[in-house]
């Protein structure tokens, strides 16, 4: 069963160059705009396909509106240590780390993943484009910096059945590839290099490859993928999928210094969860001196999940003569969290988890409400009127399989 | 290793000041020099075999009393000499307006092109002295941090209050009202004759690499005559050059221990972790010290000796914005006799000569900055040094000591190449051939500064003499940066006190005193 | 002949800003009258049917300054004020040409193809300018207060300044202080790498002004520019409906609601002045009008030099007035187009005619420009801002047809040997020629011209100088300096007289700011 109908439309937006196949695939012809690309909302007319897929099979997702530099140089090491929180001296060769940077007040500015693909050569990857940033901080550093958006192309394949995708495709295996591990190896005659990372918080990989290449792997995965489940899969799929697994989006549940205007907007990495990123005992770098002083003092907000607890939200809605209104795709809406009479927090983002069969949520919490399994209130809207249902601190990620991080032998 | 309570990197007369001052209240300082002599921009040199110049200032417009009382420089030697003929406006035709000490005199000058004019220049020498005023109490002040000024700052700034009593409110006024002017909105209010004009407009330029027509020329034309006592272009000459005025002061240094070291070139200053702990030389010998104070210019301090990775983005980023520009050139002209200048008396020949024919002429000339090249017919300020210090020529003989405007450092599809210094040489040659028509037969030799020769041999930032210009949007609280307006930088422990800081260029030592108040709080 | 009707206040020019007190006056329930030289209301923000079919607005252009509450209070809207957004920036480049668009993405995109640093720091400065704007307001909405001897109520309001900016960031009282003094060339090369977007963007710091890029001071007209907002959305422009002569015709209606007369055809001879009061005022045919009040909308010239005498007024006073910088530097051309431009970087129709385009490919060609006018010349290759108000608004032009508005700089008013037809003429040439330069087909679909001199503004307008912000927008010339120090405030040396018009704080603009502030200090002198 099948509708044909032609589709001509001209665009001002960016196309990744994957499009000529994904605009083909998209059958709700749903997009978003993501970094100023086309980038689709979801392929099928609804998304729940391509969510399972990400947790029971493969998902493919189109990746390359990433912003993505090349740092390259003697200073390189040096430079990446001064702009990001995490060490990146103890990062190897063909390793990847994940690590927030920050403004020189200690507010973070940007998160992303940092590659090492040689001695003196790495990837860092971002969601805003940081150009300038690196730049100008670089500056008296022996190193270049080259933007490398555009010139790597980059797709996400996430599902407990990616390992085998690849393995069929690769011309390695990539059994022994490690959690925040990277390689390179060829698909075919095309060389790829693939790091273990996602934004699924389940087994999965991000492939990247130089543009030219990109319909011919795209081809291949849809081709040899097909037996393991392999789906094209949009946004809105990914978007419950990071939630449960507890990883932050910029501009969603924390606020870039670049564009915060106002002081009480920013955050730092310990407030956004990210403490464990932050190496205080490394030498000198940007932001070093105020996360000091914050950890001395203490942080006043804490990034933290909840749960909305199913019982009273229930029966808020019963009393209504309704059955639970559960969202159907994830929402991004601030929403307050109470104690008592008092607003101690607000919801980022939160989503109705279809794998834990649980409604879950993202928060900024004082401080001091931030402990496990406190009890706070959750604003909610049933039929135009404003109520207040219990929810839970919990500990994140909500979802956390064991395969994520575990190789076959 | 060496261990000092201070050390202050540069030997020019700020660095000087702030080691004396520094000495007195009993520190252990020292100060390292690069070059072979100290006083920086007051230094004094062998130019052509027998023939000595002011490298760079021929002479003093002010001096800070405090810093000549407190470090009793007269007892160290230093003898001013100040002219009863403080300069000469050259006119083509020979009627020049002659500027005197006395503005009656000045005024029966002026009145040979406009007795309109001439009647009115009292008033106005008063009027800017009355401005200058203003200038007088804040250059002496340390800015406040702005914009969260306390009680205790604004109490700190209580001192502007007196010349408020003194000239009432409107005296402020005049003051906001005529610092942000451009010269020829301040000349349209007084004057009408051409060369008066202009002549006086070159005060609003002096060392910019702006024209007559930029806006806060005024506050360049009161920054040249604070402690001028009235009188309207005031100079002041050093009694065997301009060097002696450093060496005095390299005395007082020296009589309250202070130790003095040439050619010690600082390669690095130590900052980890945002703290400044000492400084390493050229040579490898390294020198810790609770403090370090700099006389140099922020770039030099910062981004070449501290190094940009040790700096916070933020003032990495007003360093970045510190305009320099340097559009001032300098040329030493070894003469073979006294030249004769059409109109001028061998008796008015100590003074400082100006080519300056119109306010047009000097804003024509100031274009060639924006286009990035030479300007054909430069405004030129010299000197006969040798008159006043015999020593610098051999008998009979003479030097000329020139100043350009304008000579951009930034230059377009060429660079400073000795051609092109050459080439600068015979547009000065033919302008002061407009005045001394025999010049050409009178040169020996001869040595062009260009804004890059000022770099190399003075360390000064793209050849600007006043380390950084001297605009309002690099005055007071924003001079050199909002962060460092205090003479103490973000880094702890490390202190600027050059002209970079407040209150800006000019051989008075203004800076070296604040910053030495500053960093013994 | 003498008056039959006494009138609580008489407002001098049917200007905007005359017609904004006189509608703030009308509102509180005083009794107003308006005289207008001219045949038509507006002052220099008329729209007016020079050739069949074509309306040209005349001398202003767009609109981006108006003040909010002033059009909310007025009731504007309900008088016609219909603002249509100008979506974009075109700079046409010799072989290219840089976009700003309303949309963040396409702008992003464009920038970036000439400097991706620039594209992001481009996402920077607008926020960053937007918090100055926010910054500077309370100064705009603050009446200037007595620098010489300062009432309470200016000692209360210098107060809540100076707590202002002590709430400042370190960042943002940096950039003012910068905004303030600067050029908007240097304040710009602190941000940006790529010229003709520094050039563009620097150009709003020599609009109206006898500045150019490079000079010190225009920064702060550059800010002046950015501190108009429509809709609460800062350096929002937009293009009136009908042309600005709209503007101040829906103005004009408020005020009339409100309960003002207003005549045109009216010249004012003199204020009457008994007793260092004025009384009323007497038209050039004789006529004579007495009130209570009298307030002029002309520029300060006009105000204290034409109409009245310098011996009503203290001899320093009128001294700070002869000094009172005002200089015309600007000319306009309105076309009659009989098809669009065809831009060769952008080829036929397209989104970009519904902006600004603006021809300042470089600091250069903006300099130059300017050393031209500095010199006493016209500029042989001007600064141009333009618009096509007839793809906003067909209305303005016979269908299929097209009108278009240049505003050009440099046109001194000085120039040498003085303005006459041959010269205005080989002026309205050089414009076109520029046009030219990158829309070839201009010179073949041209049906009309006209061209305005400064000297043509001031004869026709009564602008001194043709300035069109009545006096320069220098560091001197601002706050409790403008026009005169002491007579900030709107109030004069002559009791009951008082001044309302662009000379006077916060400024130039069509933003209806110094008419609503001085009736204010009016209307609280009343009560």
């Amino acid at each position: 069963m099948s509708f044909k109908n032609p589709f001509t439309a001209e665009t001002q937006l960016k196309l990744s160059p994957f499009f000529e196949r994904t605009s083909k695939l998209n059958e709700s012809q749903e997009w978003k705009r993501w970094s100023g690309y086309l980038a689709a909302t979801q392929y099928e007319l609804t998304h729940d396909n391509e969510y399972f897929a990400i947790r029971t099979k493969a998902a493919l997702l189109d990746i390359t509106p990433l912003y993505k530099y090349i740092i390259e140089g003697p200073d390189a090491q040096r430079f990446l240590d001064r702009l990001v929180t995490r060490n990146i001296q103890i990062c190897k060769v063909g390793q990847v780390m994940y690590t927030p940077w920050c403004d020189e007040h200690g507010k973070q500015i940007d998160d992303g993943t940092v590659q090492r693909l040689s001695e003196n050569k790495f990837r860092i990857t971002s969601a805003e484009p940081n150009l300038e940033w690196i730049e100008t901080n670089s500056a008296g550093m022996d190193l270049s910096v080259s933007d490398d958006s555009k010139t790597t192309a980059s797709l996400a394949l996430q599902g407990p059945n990616s390992r085998a995708i690849l393995n069929a495709v690769a011309s390695d295996l990539l059994d022994s590839l490690k959690f925040f591990w990277m390689m390179d190896t060829q698909f075919g005659d095309i060389p790829v290099s693939i790091s273990r990372t996602g934004y699924t918080g389940d087994l999965g990989y991000e492939i990247w490859m130089n543009p030219k290449d990109a319909l011919a792997v795209w081809d291949l995965l849809l081709e040899k993928g097909k037996p393991y489940g392999i789906t094209p899969t949009g946004l809105q799929a990914l978007d419950i999928a990071r939630i449960e697994a507890g990883l932050i989006l910029l501009d969603v549940d924390y606020i870039s210094t670049r564009h915060a205007i106002i002081e009480s907007r920013k955050s730092s990495p310990y407030e956004l969860g990210l403490g464990w990123a932050v190496k205080l005992k490394k030498k000198d770098f940007i932001g070093k001196k105020a996360l000091k002083a914050e950890v001395d003092r203490g942080s006043e907000w804490a990034f933290v999940g909840i749960e909305i607890e199913w019982d009273s939200f229930e029966k808020l809605h019963r009393e209504a003569g309704l059955a639970p209104g559960l969202p159907c795709t994830a929402w991004r809406k601030s929403t307050p969290l109470y104690k008592g009479n008092e607003q101690v927090g607000y919801a980022t983002s939160g989503t109705w988890s279809p794998i834990l069969k649980r409604y879950i949520a993202l928060a900024h919490v004082k401080t001091e409400y931030a402990k496990e399994n406190t009890e706070l209130d959750f604003e909610l809207k049933v039929e135009h009127f404003r109520k207040l249902t219990p929810a839970r601190i919990v500990k994140t990620p909500f979802f956390d399989p064991e395969r994520k991080r575990s190789c076959p032998q | 290793m060496s261990r000092f309570d201070i050390i202050v990197v540069g030997g020019g007369l700020n660095s000087l000041v702030t080691a004396s001052m520094l000495g007195k209240a009993g520190k252990k300082v020292l100060v390292l020099e690069a070059r072979d002599q100290i006083g920086g921009l007051a230094s004094t040199s062998e130019f052509a075999p027998g023939f000595k110049c002011n490298d760079i200032n021929d002479v003093v417009k002010w001096i800070d009393p405090r810093v000549m009382k407190q470090l009793n420089l007269e007892s160290y030697g230093l003898e001013l000499h100040s002219p009863d003929l403080v300069r000469i406006a050259l006119d083509t035709q020979g009627q020049h307006i002659v500027f005197h000490r006395d503005p009656n005199e000045t005024a029966d000058s002026i009145a040979n092109h406009s007795e309109k004019d001439a009647k009115a220049w009292k008033a106005f020498t008063e009027y800017i002295d009355n401005l200058t005023y203003f200038l007088e109490k804040l250059y002496e002040l340390t800015p406040p941090k702005l914009p969260n000024i306390g009680l205790k700052e604004a109490f700190s700034m209580r001192a502007m209050l007196s010349p408020i009593r003194r000239h009432g409110t409107r005296g402020l006024v005049d003051f906001m009202r005529v610092a942000p002017m451009m010269m020829p909105e301040l000349m349209d209010e007084w004057f009408e004759n051409e060369l008066l004009r202009a002549g006086v407009s070159t005060a609003g330029i002096h060392h910019l690499s702006f024209g007559p027509f930029a806006a806060a020329t005024g506050l360049n034309l009161l920054h040249q005559h604070v402690h001028s006592k009235g009188v309207f272009h005031n100079v002041h000459f050093i009694k065997g050059g301009t060097s002696e005025l450093p060496n005095a002061v390299k005395l007082a240094a020296e009589s309250v221990n202070v130790e003095i070291r040439t050619n010690s070139k600082v390669s690095a200053i130590h900052v980890e972790n945002g703290v400044c702990s000492g400084v390493t030389l050229e040579s490898g010998e390294t020198f810790q010290a609770d403090q370090v104070v700099s006389g140099l210019d922020p770039q030099n301090t910062f981004i070449k000796l501290v190094g940009p990775p040790k700096l916070n983005p933020t003032f990495a980023t007003q360093l970045r914005n510190i305009n320099y520009r340097g559009s001032t050139a300098r040329i030493h002209f070894a003469l073979n006799a006294l030249p004769e200048i059409k109109g001028v008396t061998e008796d008015q020949m100590g003074t400082i000569f100006s080519a300056s024919p119109s306010i047009e002429y000097l804003e024509r000339t100031s274009d060639s900055v924006k286009y990035g090249r030479l300007s054909e017919n430069p405004f030129v300020e010299f000197s006969i040094p040798s008159i006043l210090n015999p020593t610098f020529a051999p008998n009979g003989k003479h030097v000329l000591s020139a100043t350009i405007q304008y000579a951009p450092y930034h230059l377009r599809g060429m660079n400073w190449s000795e051609e092109l210094k050459n080439k600068l040489k015979n547009n000065v040659v033919n302008v002061l051939g407009n005045y001394i028509p025999e010049i050409s037969s009178l040169i020996e030799s001869s040595l062009v500064l260009s804004p890059v020769d000022l770099e190399r041999q003075f360390g000064l930032t793209e050849g600007n003499l006043n380390h950084g210009e001297m605009t309002l949007d690099q005055f007071l609280f924003m001079r050199p940066t909002i962060s460092t307006a205090q003479y103490k930088s973000p880094i702890e422990n490390l202190y600027l006190c050059g002209p970079g800081t407040h209150p800006g260029g000019g051989l008075h030592g203004a800076n070296g005193f604040n910053a030495a108040r500053e960093i013994l709080k | 002949m003498s008056t039959v009707k006494k009138y609580d206040a008489i407002v001098i020019g049917g200007g905007h800003n005359g017609l904004t007190a006189a509608a703030y006056l009308g509102r509180a329930g005083k009794k107003v009258l308006v005289l207008e030289r001219r045949y038509i209301l507006g002052g220099a923000a008329v729209t007016e049917e020079i050739f069949p079919g074509f309306k040209f607005t005349v001398c202003s252009y767009v609109v981006s300054l108006m003040k909010p509450n002033v059009m909310r209070e007025l009731m504007l809207p309900k008088f016609g004020l219909e603002l249509l957004p100008l979506e974009s920036t075109l700079t046409p480049l010799d072989n290219d040409y840089l976009l700003r668009t309303a949309d963040a993405d396409q702008t992003y995109r464009e920038i970036a193809r000439h400097s991706r640093k620039d594209a992001e720091t481009y996402m920077r400065f607008g926020p960053a300018m937007g918090q100055i704007g926010m910054a500077v307001r309370p100064i705009l909405e603050t009446i200037a207060p007595n620098a010489i001897r300062p009432s309470l109520s200016d000692l209360g309001a210098l107060k809540k300044l100076m707590n202002h900016f002590q709430s400042l960031s370190s960042e943002q009282f940096e950039y003012l202080t910068k905004l303030m003094t600067m050029s908007s060339a240097d304040f710009l090369d602190e941000w940006f790498e790529f010229e003709p977007l520094k050039a563009t963007m620097s150009a709003s710091g020599i609009i109206g002004t006898f500045m150019g890029p490079k000079s010190p001071g225009s920064a702060y007209v550059m800010l002046h520019h950015y501190m108009g907002d429509i809709d609460g959305a800062f350096r929002a422009w937009g293009f009136q409906r009908g042309g600005t002569g709209a503007v101040s015709m829906a103005i004009a209606r408020s005020a009339e609601h409100f309960g003002a007369d207003i005549i045109t055809e009216a010249p004012v001879e003199k204020v009457i002045v008994k007793n260092g009061r004025a009384v009323g005022v007497a038209l050039e045919n004789g006529d004579e009008y007495s009130s209570d009040m009298v307030i002029s909308g002309l520029d300060p010239k006009q105000t204290f030099l034409n109409m009245v005498d310098e011996s009503d007024l203290p001899s320093d006073f009128v001294t700070d007035i002869k000094n009172f910088r005002i200089r015309g530097s600007s000319g306009k051309v309105n076309l009659a187009l009989d098809a669009l431009p065809n831009f060769t970087c952008l080829p036929g129709d397209g989104h970009h005619l519904r902006g600004a385009i603006s021809i300042s490919p470089s600091y250069d060609h903006l300099e130059r420009a300017y050393d031209d006018a500095k010199y006493g010349n016209f500029s042989q290759e001007p600064f141009m801002d333009m618009i096509l108000p007839s793809v906003l608004d067909p209305e303005m032009a016979p269908p299929g047809k097209h009108v278009m508005s240049c505003f050009v700089q440099y046109a001194p008013y000085d120039i040498k040997g003085g303005w006459d037809d041959t010269k205005r003429e080989a002026f309205g040439d050089a414009v076109i020629n520029t046009i030219a330069r990158y829309a070839p087909n201009i010179k073949d679909i041209i049906l009309h011209r006209q061209v305005l001199t400064p000297a043509d503004m001031e004869k026709t307008f009564g602008l001194t100088e043709g300035n069109i912000f009545h006096g320069e927008l220098t560091l001197q010339q601002l706050f409790s300096m403008r026009p005169a120090v002491k007579w900030a405030d709107y109030s004069t040396p002559i009791k009951n007289y008082f001044q309302c018009g662009s000379g006077t704080h916060p400024g130039g603009g069509i933003t209806g700011s110094p008419g609503e502030m001085a009736a204010k200090k009016i209307l609280g002198i009343w009560s």
